[in-house]
């Protein structure tokens, strides 16, 4: 027997589309900047770094009236919306911001993939779009003129830090590389092993770790026999601060010892105590860098005191760079002196400026400029960054 | 409900609903109706394996992303669009037949264990064939050229076609002898094998099929979207979602797959226009109340016997 139970579900199932019919009404706002986000789902940490940020200088060009087009200043309105990672979702939601919310901007949302995605929509409609989290040049390959970058290539990391500690250490031959197998930590670990290998050094240790890994005792006690001048691994912060324990425990010593992209957060750090003293890294930004120039964040110290005040906690390199992508797009909007989406095009891609975040210009196919970007070491538990020399606050220990 | 015609007539209906929503909707309308073309024709494919059959198959990630890529590379090598789909169907065919031969000697929950393990094996081995695949960074694939109104278009035809012939193939399965022998499959394999229904062949068929839209679709998605990636291609939650939507309209019928697939998506708009944080738990719960409560998906209901209750009709004059 079927029992009159079903009756509620389908109650509440005609309620919900009826529900579902009512569009959610936005305040009205001048210049509409629209943003997918990935707040929930496996992204979710990352984009919320993205989220407040964002935030954090809509509150500022607000309270300053809102951003100046040819005299005359407009509010700014931020729609966002959850993609919940979800790839097809991205696009799906900025087809919507597009064609529904009317939004004369785009920010894309964290990682190559789904920048990607999106750029390809955005592209098609003719609406600018930034990213602040897409570091693959694969990515900016196609997307004919609309689609920036805040991140400058992968490239920027190895060759610069290469030469620098051949300078510092002239009788540098033996290098150890350990990659962790998973996108960004693998290509950063291939790409530091090409550019050593291009320079003469001897890479005789060049392997890749599972995902996962909870023991390196294997690879330590290979690279330990090799004897090397330089160890480099990359992976997350849990995996890094596990190695470096490692390492201490069986005796792998090395006179530079650097670490991707463990140092650049303050968990690395605290999880480690002395024993992360001496271990170098990159990064696409520092706080410990002193730039100043174009914005709502007149230098690098604005921004971090202003982001530490509000969060307890330091800033890495996906809040600047997406902070970056902000300013860039509101110093488009005052060149261009309009709205129109082409003319804001033709602004972004002159862009050449400074920021707190680092020197912003972008290449022909719409990624930030390779630069040298910064070398940091932890010196006395702190950050201290050894290179490019204009930003430069410390000298180079050697560990050992 | 009697009629025969019924399920033919609401089909073409719904064909015609979605068909002309770049007559009356936006942009984002219409990439919706695109998305319940094609997991329409996505649930349609589950039905012949685990409708018709019975057997809980979650492979639908793994036929929809080997499409994705086999489509991609296809035309990356300079094969035109409309025939790189048809490679990328031919490929998911060979693959699931020659799959289904292995896998098909389980039942039950050994089988749905190795048909989620085939979605997790084909992402691992797409993203370390790095040469090939592009690894973890995916593949770019040629972009189309026009505006956005004419890009949505055709692909909205595109997804309206492979759903019609996935319909057309459904029609024909259910009214032939496999459909019978499937049937008799799902009920009790023992005696349909007895009864001299060649089991086996007959189970590699229905994988098989259930297989070959998904991977024209996916060749399809992959040209539409410009861009694909192993974690997107291999969503375990489509291999999820796809059965959800055919066991909420009703497994192993016509009509039950098109409409738990609109219902599904229909649902999915609503509560994540309305409830930004909790949608994906309240669509979770949604699911196990409807299931739940309607074993037989939502064509199992007495229409009937709701309208009389709400006075729309008279006296039962057909209840004989």
């Amino acid at each position: 027997m079927r029992s009159n139970v079903k009756f509620p579900g389908l109650f509440i199932l005609a309620a919900g589309l009826a529900a579902g019919g009512l569009p959610v009404s936005a305040a009205k706002a001048d210049i509409k900047i629209g943003a997918p986000l990935a707040l929930t789902g496996p992204l979710a940490d990352e984009a919320k770094k993205q989220e407040l940020v964002w935030k954090m200088w809509l509150e500022k060009v607000n309270a300053a009236g809102g951003i100046s087009v040819g005299g005359t200043k407009h509010k700014v309105q931020l729609v966002q919306y959850d993609y919940q990672s979800d790839g097809q979702r991205a696009a799906q939601l900025a087809e919507k911001l597009i064609t529904d919310d009317k939004v004369d901007f785009l920010l894309a949302p964290f990682g190559s993939g789904h920048t990607k995605i999106v750029g390809t929509i955005a592209t098609r409609y003719e609406t600018p779009i930034i990213a602040c989290a897409a570091s693959s040049e694969s990515v900016f390959d196609q997307t004919s003129g609309y689609l920036f970058g805040t991140l400058s290539p992968n490239i920027g990391l190895f060759g610069p830090m290469v030469k620098y500690f051949r300078e510092k250490m002239p009788q540098l031959k033996k290098v150890a590389v350990l990659g962790r197998d998973d996108v960004f930590p693998k290509s950063t670990a291939q790409g530091i092993s090409a550019a050593a290998k291009a320079a003469g050094l001897d890479v005789y240790y060049d392997q890749l770790y599972a995902v996962g890994t909870m023991d390196h005792s294997a690879s330590l006690s290979a690279i330990k026999a090799g004897n090397p001048d330089w160890v480099y691994i990359t992976g997350y912060t849990q995996d890094l601060i596990l190695a470096r324990k490692q390492m201490n425990d069986l005796g792998v010593k090395a006179p530079i010892i650097t670490m991707l992209a463990g140092p650049a957060y303050k968990e690395y750090i605290e999880g480690l105590g002395n024993l992360a003293n001496g271990v170098t890294s990159s990064t696409w930004w520092h706080q410990a860098t002193s730039y100043s120039g174009v914005g709502v964040w007149p230098t690098t110290e604005a921004f971090y005191k202003e982001f530490v005040a509000k969060e307890k906690s330091d800033p890495d390199y996906i809040h600047a760079s997406c902070a970056a992508t902000v300013v860039v797009l509101q110093d488009a909007i005052e060149r261009a002196g309009s709205l129109d989406k082409k003319k804001v095009r033709d602004a972004i891609a002159k862009t050449d400026i400074t920021t707190f975040y680092g020197p912003i210009k972008f290449s022909a196919n719409g990624m930030n400029a390779p630069r040298d970007l910064p070398i940091i070491q932890v010196q006395d538990k702190g950050i201290k960054v050894l290179a490019p020399a204009d930003v430069k606050n410390s000298d180079m220990n050697m560990i050992k | 409900m009697k009629s025969r015609w019924l399920p033919y007539a609401l089909f073409a209906a719904w064909v015609v609903v979605l068909a002309t929503t770049p007559l009356w909707g936006s942009n984002y309308i219409v990439r919706v109706a695109i998305m319940i073309a094609m997991f329409t024709g996505l649930t349609l494919s589950w039905n012949f394996i685990g409708g018709f059959a019975g057997y809980p198959s979650f492979s639908t990630a793994a036929f929809f992303g080997i499409g994705c890529y086999a489509g991609a590379l296809a035309q990356r090598a300079g094969v035109p669009m409309v025939l790189a789909w048809i490679v990328a169907t031919v490929v998911v065919g060979a693959i699931a037949a020659a799959l289904g031969a292995i896998i098909l000697k389980m039942r039950g929950h050994y089988f749905a264990i190795a048909s989620i393990g085939i979605v997790e094996v084909a992402r691992l081995i797409i993203s370390s064939w790095g040469s090939l695949t592009g690894g973890g960074d995916g593949l770019n694939v040629p972009l189309m050229s026009g505006g956005p109104n004419a890009v949505a278009r055709i692909f909205l035809l595109v997804m309206i076609v492979i759903m019609i012939m996935s319909f057309i193939v459904t029609v024909i399965v259910d009214r032939s002898r496999l459909g019978f022998g499937l049937r008799c499959i799902q009920q009790n394999e023992d005696a349909a094998n007895m009864v001299g229904v060649n089991n086996r062949l007959y189970k590699v068929i229905a994988y098989t099929l259930s297989a070959l839209f998904c991977g024209t679709i996916g060749a399809a998605h992959a040209s539409w979207t410009g861009y694909i990636d192993p974690s997107d291609s291999f969503s375990i939650l489509m291999s999820v979602k796809v059965p959800v939507m055919c066991l909420l309209g009703g497994p192993g019928t016509l009509l039950g797959p098109v409409i738990g697939t609109a219902a599904f998506m229909m649902l999915e708009e609503v509560f994540w226009a309305n409830f930004l944080d909790y949608n994906r738990a309240i669509l979770g719960a949604v699911i196990v109340i409807l299931i739940f409560f309607l074993p037989g998906g939502l064509l199992a209901l007495r229409y009937r016997d709701i309208a009389r209750r709400f006075g729309l009709l008279r006296e039962p004059k057909m209840a004989a």
